[in-house]
């Protein structure tokens, strides 16, 4: 397994982790802000992120250093554009959601909720397109 | 597995004439990763005209004695 699969699994167990966290602060509570539980949290995810990354490339310097080549390149510019639409279909359903009659904090839920999915998703296809070589 | 592009190639073989030259080595001398070179030799990925060529000219042959379309 290369570096960047590696580090694809990583964040996205990572992320993976954080919306359920997320999920679970919201389900307990769906109408009130959630940012108080969520900013330890968020610097706990940055902090473990990192000690993840120079962990992973210190047991692989050499390809931790290299630049992704242009297979690893085509599948994170797939796996970004497809991440990407995750993203705009949950942000656009949010807004929706708040014009048809929601509140503006379960509007900031679903697009805090379509970010997160949609780097899952990211990381995800990145394992994926990675695995098929593109 | 997505579908193998229809282009066959002699990279492990050149490889084995080369001293048996490493995969990591030729990744290294035409600037892609051991993966990268990996899935090129088992037909799973197409490289680029610009890789393709820097494998053909690191092994002094042809581009056509490297690649090759699938049935010819």
């Amino acid at each position: 397994m290369s570096f960047r699969e590696k580090s694809a699994w990583v964040m996205g167990a990572i992320m993976l982790a954080t919306g359920v966290f997320y999920a679970q602060l919201v389900a307990g509570a769906p109408q009130a802000p959630v940012i108080g539980p969520l900013i330890p949290y968020v610097l706990a995810v940055v902090v473990f992120s990192i000690v993840a990354q120079v962990g992973l490339a210190i047991a692989s310097p050499k390809e931790a250093n290299a630049p992704a080549d242009e297979r690893e390149r085509s599948a994170i510019d797939r796996a970004g554009n497809w991440s990407g639409m995750v993203l705009g279909f949950g942000v656009v359903s949010a807004i929706i959601m708040y014009i048809g009659g929601g509140t503006a904090t379960l509007m900031v839920h679903a697009i805090v909720g379509a970010l997160i999915v949609s780097t899952v998703a990211e990381y995800a296809l990145q394992i994926y397109f990675f695995r098929r070589s593109v | 597995m997505g579908k193998r592009p229809p282009i066959t190639n002699r990279v492990r073989e050149l490889r084995d004439e080369h001293d048996r030259m490493s995969q990591a080595a030729l990744g290294e001398a035409v600037g892609v990763t051991r993966h990268t070179i990996i899935a090129i030799e088992q037909g799973r990925y197409s490289p680029s005209l610009e890789t393709a060529f820097r494998i053909a000219r690191l092994f002094g042959v042809g581009l056509e004695d490297v690649f090759g379309w699938e049935g010819e």
